[in-house]
C-alpha cells in the first residue's frame, strides 16, 4: 500500500493505493496527478483566495467571462442541483458564508469581506454552454463547498483508474476504487455524530464513493449555534439530521446530495435521493439511522 | 446497486470528459507541476514595489500535536507563496502494523480498526500549529 497525504482546500486528502503488482513509481506518479488535481480545482473554484479563477471572474459583472472547464463544469452542476432542490442550495450563498465567519484562508490566515449584497441567488448566475462562458447579474459571492471537492475526488479517481485498488478521502468525503489489498471491496466506516473515535455504521464499496455532510464539524467562529451548512432562505443553518451520508458511482453526486439532503425537509430529502436513485444513510439527532434507497447491506 | 438517474450521470461523466477532452489536463500538468501557482500569503503581499522574500525558497518541515498525538507536516515554498502541504508523519492514523498486531476479539471492539472513515468534512484546523512550525523555520531573517 502507498499513501500520501496533504491539504487541500481546507482539508486533509489522503491517497491510497494498493501497489503488489505495481512498480513503485508508477503509483508515486499517479498519486501526484491526483493531488495535482485537486490544486487545480481549488484554485479555479476557491473563494478563500483573490486570485482564485472564480474570484477573478467574478469582479466583472453584467460580463461573459471565458472560464475553464474546472470552474465551469462545478459551477453547472450547482446551478441543477439548485434547480432540483429550488435554491435550497444555492451556490451564491458565498457572501452569507462569509458574514457567518467562513472566510479565512486555511493557509495563509488571510480573510475577506466581498463588498457584494447578499440578495443574490443561483439565478442570477448564467451559463453558456456553447461559448464557455460565465455572466453574472450582480455583484455575488460564489460558493461552490458542496461541488468542487466531489469533482476533485473523482478527477482524482480517474487517474488512479488502472490500480487495483485505491482510496481518495477528502476529509471524510471519499472514493472507494477496485478492491483492498485483500481483493475484498473497501470497509468504510460512518463516523459517528457524537463519538470522534468511533463508526456507526460500516459500509462495503467498490468503485463508488460516499460522502458526508453532518453539523457536528465546521461551527462558525462567530455563533455557537451555526454550522457551515447554511438554508439560504432563513440564513440560518439546517439542525433536522445531524448527519446525511450519500453513496453514488461518483463523488460529485454524492458530495452534492448529501449536502442537499442535510438542508431539506426530512421528507423532501428523502424524496430528492429516491428520485435521483442514490442510496443514503441519514441520521437525525437523536441517533436514529434512516437508510434510504439502494439494498445497502 | 440502485440504477441512477440517467440525467444525473450524463452530467457527471460529461464534466470528467470536459477536463480530459483534447488533453486538457495532462498536457497542463507538466507545465503545473514544474511551476505551480499557488496562494499569495496574505500578510506577505508584495505590492509593486519588489522588496526582498520573507521566506526561503524549499521545503521546511514543522511539527504540531492535535488529541491524538504530534503531526509533522512538510511545507513547500517557492516565492514567498506555499505551493504544498504534505502530512509527513499524521498521528491521527493508526498504521496497517498497528491493527495487525491486535488480537481479532479486539479489533472487532475498536471501530477505529475502520480505517477509512467517511464524515463530516474535518478542517486543517488541526494542521495550523505545524505549518506555522514549518513556516518559521523558512523565515529569512
Amino acid at each position: 500500500m502507498m499513501r500520501k497525504t496533504k491539504l487541500f482546500m481546507d482539508t486533509v486528502v489522503d491517497i491510497q493505493v494498493v501497489v503488489t503488482n505495481h512498480p513503485r513509481n508508477k503509483a508515486a506518479a499517479a498519486i501526484d496527478r491526483a493531488f495535482e488535481v485537486f490544486r487545480k480545482v481549488e484554485q479555479a473554484c476557491s473563494r478563500f483566495s483573490q486570485d482564485s479563477e472564480v474570484m477573478q471572474a467574478t469582479r466583472q459583472i453584467q460580463t461573459a467571462v471565458k472560464i475553464s472547464p474546472f470552474l465551469f463544469e462545478p459551477l453547472r452542476f450547482a446551478l441543477e442541483v439548485a434547480e432540483v432542490t429550488d435554491g435550497m442550495l444555492d451556490p451564491t450563498i458565498g457572501k452569507v458564508m462569509e458574514d457567518h465567519g467562513f472566510n479565512q484562508h486555511y493557509l495563509t490566515g488571510e480573510t475577506f469581506h466581498s463588498p457584494v449584497s447578499e440578495s443574490a441567488s443561483y439565478q442570477d448566475i448564467i451559463l453558456d454552454d456553447e461559448r464557455r462562458t460565465l455572466f453574472i447579474n450582480k455583484p455575488l459571492v460564489i460558493d461552490l463547498g458542496a461541488v468542487a471537492k466531489g469533482f476533485a475526488i473523482d478527477l482524482a479517481a480517474h487517474e488512479l483508474k488502472d490500480f487495483e485498488g485505491f482510496i481518495v478521502n477528502a476529509g471524510g468525503d471519499l472514493f472507494a476504487g477496485g478492491l483492498d489489498g485483500q481483493g475484498r471491496k473497501w470497509k468504510i466506516g460512518i463516523q459517528h455524530p457524537m463519538h470522534k473515535d468511533q463508526v456507526i455504521q460500516t459500509i462495503e464499496l467498490s468503485n463508488e464513493a460516499v460522502c458526508t455532510s453532518g453539523s457536528y464539524e465546521r461551527k462558525s467562529p462567530l455563533r455557537a449555534d451555526v454550522h457551515h451548512l447554511i438554508n439560504p432562505n432563513t440564513k440560518c443553518s439546517s439542525n433536522e439530521w445531524t448527519s446525511c451520508s450519500v453513496i453514488s458511482r461518483y463523488a460529485f453526486m454524492a458530495d452534492a446530495f448529501s449536502t442537499a439532503a442535510f438542508l431539506l425537509p426530512i421528507d423532501r430529502g428523502e424524496a430528492l435521493l429516491s428520485n435521483v436513485n442514490l442510496m443514503g444513510i441519514l441520521i437525525d439527532r437523536d441517533l436514529k439511522v434512516y437508510r434510504v434507497g439502494g439494498d445497502l447491506i | 446497486m440502485a440504477k441512477m438517474d440517467k440525467k444525473w450521470v450524463i452530467l457527471c461523466s460529461t464534466a470528467i470528459g470536459a477536463i480530459y477532452a483534447a488533453g486538457y489536463f495532462s498536457t497542463e500538468t507538466q507545465a503545473a507541476l514544474q511551476n505551480p501557482v499557488s496562494y499569495n500569503h496574505g500578510s506577505l503581499e508584495t505590492g509593486r514595489s519588489q522588496i526582498k522574500s520573507n521566506y526561503k525558497n524549499g521545503t521546511f518541515y514543522g511539527t504540531g500535536s492535535n488529541r491524538r498525538g504530534l503531526i509533522q507536516v512538510a511545507v513547500t515554498l517557492k516565492n514567498d507563496k506555499i505551493t504544498d502541504v504534505e502530512i509527513s508523519d499524521f498521528g491521527m492514523h493508526y498504521s496497517e502494523k498497528d491493527v495487525v498486531d491486535l488480537p481479532q476479539e479486539v479489533i472487532q471492539l475498536q471501530s477505529a480498526q475502520v480505517k477509512n472513515v467517511s464524515g463530516a468534512t474535518y478542517s486543517t484546523q488541526a494542521f495550523k500549529d505545524a505549518v506555522q512550525n514549518a513556516l518559521a523555520q523558512a523565515l529569512n531573517s
